[in-house]
């Protein structure tokens, strides 16, 4: 990955070119899913003031399939200076566009106001378009990058739109799955458990008639 | 090493990731000593993987605590290991995967005494964007272009790669749903059958066992 990490690249001209794919191609993105049990925090560097980040996450609930009133997760974004950028309550899914105030190590929390983990999937994507002021800056620079740039981020906005569609997909099976699975399971245990009532209920008829009608013999 | 799933005292946290193809991924997480977090991935098959991870020096210019080290092990879909170190600061992997689905690499700190949080730089990947485009490259601003061009086809080939599959798990969960309500109305009649050869069976036997006593 070209931004963090910082890799020693020999050679001038190398490392000319990379600074060259740096300012068309900045896009650095990463999709993950995390258990969060309290609160998980990722970093990701935003390299350029004025960036926009967007992304999306999508909570793939474990466990908590019946518990309709199961408040969500939270979601903060904050920045480098400490502040807090972009906050989200207690939704089980969404998508978040911002312009970043200024470059540095922002830190995306998810927060879980319940104790049972919940599994996040999600997807973030910085994005940067060269402005007049970098073409003025560097000459190597032809327009053309600004309008390629663009198509690049179009394109990483379709990949983000994906993303999310995936892993709801994804959590929407899940939840069929567990349906299915509870049905079968319910219904069998239904079943089951009538035949034992009615065994039960049967058992209990013939104790009260065996005895009463031998007393009354008596 | 075994990876604990759930397992009290340990925070495992699983951070999967949602993709198939070219997505370069570099996370910079934080791990506590003694705890585990593990990374998965969903790799196609025959595609390449590369992976570097180091740990990041909070004191810029001093060395590294000795305190400081990770042990890090790579497993495939099915549990075969791809790559282990131990105690390291930093290493990478790659490796074909033969197996398509969840990778997981896991990363394990060792215990301190004062419990201490290490900042680990991860990065993994996989298909397209493992293949190392600035060797590729060559020098001009034209290539340039034309990199950057065919890594756009490349993205686009992928979002159409990614339709057909969202496309196809579409189909199969319409099938599931379908099963499910065909799997429901049967039962529903199911139930009812059930309800009355039951009654029946208690009836039947409660009579013949009155009989039997000469009740009736």
């Amino acid at each position: 990955m070209e931004t963090t990490g910082g890799n020693p690249r020999c050679g001038g001209a190398a490392y000319a070119l990379l600074g060259l794919l740096l300012l068309t191609t900045l896009t650095h993105i990463s999709a993950l899913s995390v258990t969060v049990n309290d609160v998980e925090c990722i970093y990701e560097y935003v390299l350029y003031e004025g960036d926009t980040v967007s992304g999306n996450f999508v909570v793939v609930d474990h466990d908590i399939f019946w518990s309709s009133d199961h408040p969500g997760i939270d979601f903060t974004v904050t920045s480098p200076a400490g502040n807090i950028v972009h906050t989200l309550k207690g939704t089980s899914g969404d998508k978040f566009e911002f312009k970043a105030p200024r470059s540095g190590m922002y830190k995306f929390c998810f927060h879980n106001p319940y104790s049972t983990p919940e599994t996040v999937s999600f997807y973030i994507h910085v994005g940067h378009i060269p402005t007049e002021h970098d073409l003025a800056k560097d000459e190597h620079l032809d327009p053309i990058n600004v309008k390629l740039a663009e198509l690049k981020e179009a394109l990483e906005s379709v990949t983000a739109e994906q993303k999310y569609l995936k892993a709801r997909d994804s959590r929407h099976r899940h939840t069929n799955e567990s349906t299915r699975r509870r049905v079968i399971f319910y219904t069998v245990g239904e079943y089951l458990l009538l035949a034992l009532v009615s065994g039960l209920q049967v058992v209990y008829i013939r104790r009260l008639f065996s005895k009463s009608v031998a007393y009354n013999r008596v | 090493m075994n990876i604990p799933i759930q397992r009290k005292g340990f925070s495992l946290l699983l951070i999967s990731v949602f993709s198939l193809w070219s997505r370069a991924d570099s996370i910079r997480f934080d791990l506590e000593s003694g705890h585990t977090k593990c990374i998965s991935e969903d790799i196609k098959s025959n595609s390449m993987t590369v992976g570097k991870y180091q740990i990041v020096n909070p004191n810029d210019g001093h060395p590294l605590p000795d305190s400081h080290k990770i042990t890090v092990r790579v497993t495939s879909a099915y549990g075969n290991s791809q790559h282990y170190s131990d105690d390291v600061t930093e290493g990478h992997f790659a490796f074909q995967a033969v197996e398509a689905g969840d990778y997981m690499a896991c990363f394990f700190a060792a215990d301190h005494k004062p419990s201490t949080t290490i900042t680990v730089d991860f990065d993994w990947k996989s298909g397209v964007a493992a293949k190392d485009w600035t060797s590729v490259a060559k020098k001009g601003s034209v290539e340039l272009m034309e990199i950057e061009l065919k890594k756009m086809l490349d993205t686009v080939q992928t979002i159409h790669d990614e339709m057909y599959y969202l496309r196809e798990r579409e189909e199969e969960m319409q099938l599931l749903n379908k099963a499910t309500n065909n799997k429901m109305f049967w039962f529903s009649f199911l139930s009812i059958l059930v309800c009355l050869s039951v009654t029946g069976i208690q009836l039947w036997h409660l009579k013949s066992f009155f009989e039997k006593k000469k009740l009736i």
